[in-house]
């Protein structure tokens, strides 16, 4: 009896430690960790759907395979009169804000994670409907890689 | 069995039972009725409107690609996940009123392929949203405005993120958070309805 208290002693005294390092990992490192290939990919891009005259988001991940960091440093699209790197982030109270990203480094060998609730694009003021099934094109500008223009599929 | 044993009982058994009475609703909204308008002008009022069927209900502002598109998706996603029931009520209010005309809300929603049953878009008078909005524990701000190229101001609202669930007898059953709850925990307390 005097075993098992013990131990469940240890594991409650040892779990909390065991989670708050991997958030501490998480939040060091953002969405890096190590990768292998060549030059910058854009992955899993996709977009919401939206109205003429309203709003829309895009996601997708960028894996930088380099040795050198790079940093997007803009975005441009046909589909809304305004294109730009934004995020959602939590605020007191359970509150949600989102602000403006001007420029975002993809360290080397890393992945950054454009996601619902975080880093997206914001496609601000719509020239066209976005309606689900169909996709938009979107260009992201980096300082090392030049355009890199991209297909993202429309989803709610 | 003697008188105590019997009065133990009975003690026991009432105290479960106010116990179960108040740990199942949140908040009870039948004392309240808030006169609203669906994204087809149809007025709406809640809660009377929606009783007798489960009411999931979430809180958007269109010009939110985001955050509140995350919560709208969530409740469309619920409606998959449950075979697309036709018994549950799946309504979005908006807090932005001002912006978010009825016409507005029916271009939301045909943007998400929502502008059908069960699916409903809610605004409303300033008033009687700003009332809705403080009863179910909603709060927004303005956090950022600026004026584009074409003179058109941009603007941005700091806003609570939730979906509430609300059983077929109008008390608040479940407050989650909107956007990050996983939709199978709406739909497995949707279940136990």
């Amino acid at each position: 009896m005097r075993s098992i208290l013990t131990l469940l002693t240890i594991l409650s005294l040892t779990f909390p430690l065991v989670t708050t390092g991997c958030q501490s990992d998480d939040e060091a490192t953002g969405d890096s960790e190590l990768v292998t290939g060549e030059g910058i990919t854009i992955e899993d891009a996709w977009a919401r759907p939206g109205s003429e005259g309203r709003m829309s988001a895009g996601y997708f991940t960028i894996i930088n395979y380099e040795n050198e960091s790079d940093t997007l440093t803009g975005v441009s699209s046909d589909v809304a009169q305004l294109t730009e790197i934004h995020e959602s982030y939590e605020l007191e109270g359970g509150m949600m804000g989102m602000r403006e990203v001007s420029e975002l480094i993809i360290p080397a060998h890393s992945t950054v994670n454009f996601e619902p609730g975080g880093l997206h694009i914001m496609f601000i003021q719509l020239t066209e409907p976005l309606v689900a099934g169909k996709a938009l094109e979107l260009t992201l500008v980096f300082s090392n890689s030049g355009e890199i223009t991209i297909s993202a599929e429309i989803r709610p | 069995m003697n008188r105590f044993k019997l009065s133990l009982i009975i003690l026991i058994f009432s105290l479960a039972a106010l116990s179960g009475c108040g740990s199942s609703a949140l908040d009870d909204y039948n004392d309240v009725s808030f006169n609203l308008v669906d994204q087809n002008g149809q007025d709406v009022t809640f809660p009377d409107d929606f009783k007798g069927q489960p009411l999931v209900l979430g809180f958007v502002y269109t010009n939110c690609p985001d955050i509140c598109s995350f919560i709208t998706a969530n409740l469309y996603k619920t409606w998959v996940e449950l075979e697309e029931p036709d018994d549950i009520h799946f309504v979005i209010a908006t807090f932005d009123p001002e912006r978010d005309t009825p016409k507005v809300l029916k271009n939301y929603a045909e943007a998400f392929n929502m502008d059908r049953p069960p699916f409903r878009f809610l605004t409303g008078p300033e008033d009687e949203i700003e009332a809705f909005m403080q009863r179910t524990g909603v709060r927004s701000q303005v956090s950022y405005t600026r004026e584009i190229e074409n003179g058109d101001d941009l603007y941005f609202l700091s806003h609570t993120d939730k979906i509430l669930l609300i059983d077929q007898n109008s008390r608040l059953i479940m407050d989650y958070g909107g956007s990050m709850t996983p939709t199978h925990i709406i739909t497995e307390d949707l279940q136990k309805l």
